[in-house]
């Protein structure tokens, strides 16, 4: 394969991975809404696509496609409250919309304490990788 | 926009197309797309082509 037929190749695989990934998000969106199956029934699927999502931007940030600055931590506070707030707000339309009945409002504060830990930890998990990509790529230049 | 300048010197070189591809380990597709400046090469690919045709990058890429 020449570098014509590689660039080709990637760009062939990274859209049909990207297809293949929003099929399996209408599928659980299909399986949650129009079906109306039981979380059991799909959460399996939905896992997977949270691991792959979880790796595939770990890599981008490791290998320096997306582009690694000075970390700001204003930014870094903003982007955890984003998540934070957008996990809690879908957690909260999850049960207590979409489902009934409802969770109280202590299983929702036990459900927001995990929204708040596991985004800290991935989020610390992302930081990390940075800075080791970083310093990986300041090696390569030395 | 066409590279004719490349063309020339495979020519003159007396080389075709598959012939340059097998020297710098392309396809004859992809020189053929070079020339017709429908395909941007790496600049590692540019220099074996250069140096293969022994010509600079200036003489075969540049305006």
């Amino acid at each position: 394969m020449d570098e014509r037929n590689k660039q080709i190749a990637l760009k062939v695989i990274a859209i049909m991975y990207f297809l293949t990934y929003f099929a399996i998000v209408g599928i659980l969106l299909y399986r949650q809404f129009v079906l109306g199956q039981e979380l059991s029934e799909y959460e399996d699927i939905g896992i997977i696509l949270t691991i792959n999502s979880l790796f595939l931007i770990s890599a981008l940030l490791y290998f320096g496609a997306i582009p690694i600055r000075r970390l700001k931590v204003k930014s870094i506070i903003l982007i955890y409250v984003v998540l934070v707030v957008s996990g809690s707000l879908f957690t909260y339309a999850n049960y207590n919309i979409f489902q009934s009945p409802g969770l109280s409002y202590k299983q929702l504060f036990d459900k927001f304490i995990i929204i708040v830990t596991i985004t800290g930890i991935i989020m610390g998990f992302w930081i990390l990788l940075s800075i080791l990509g970083k310093k990986r790529l300041d090696k390569e230049l030395e | 926009m066409e590279n004719i300048k490349l063309k020339i010197a495979r020519v003159e070189k007396g080389l075709s197309q598959q012939d340059l591809a097998d020297l710098v380990n392309a396809t004859r597709q992809t020189i053929g797309l070079i020339e017709k400046g429908k395909y941007n090469p790496s600049l590692n690919l540019c220099v074996r082509i250069a140096k293969t045709l022994d010509r600079t990058l200036n003489d075969l890429f540049w305006n």
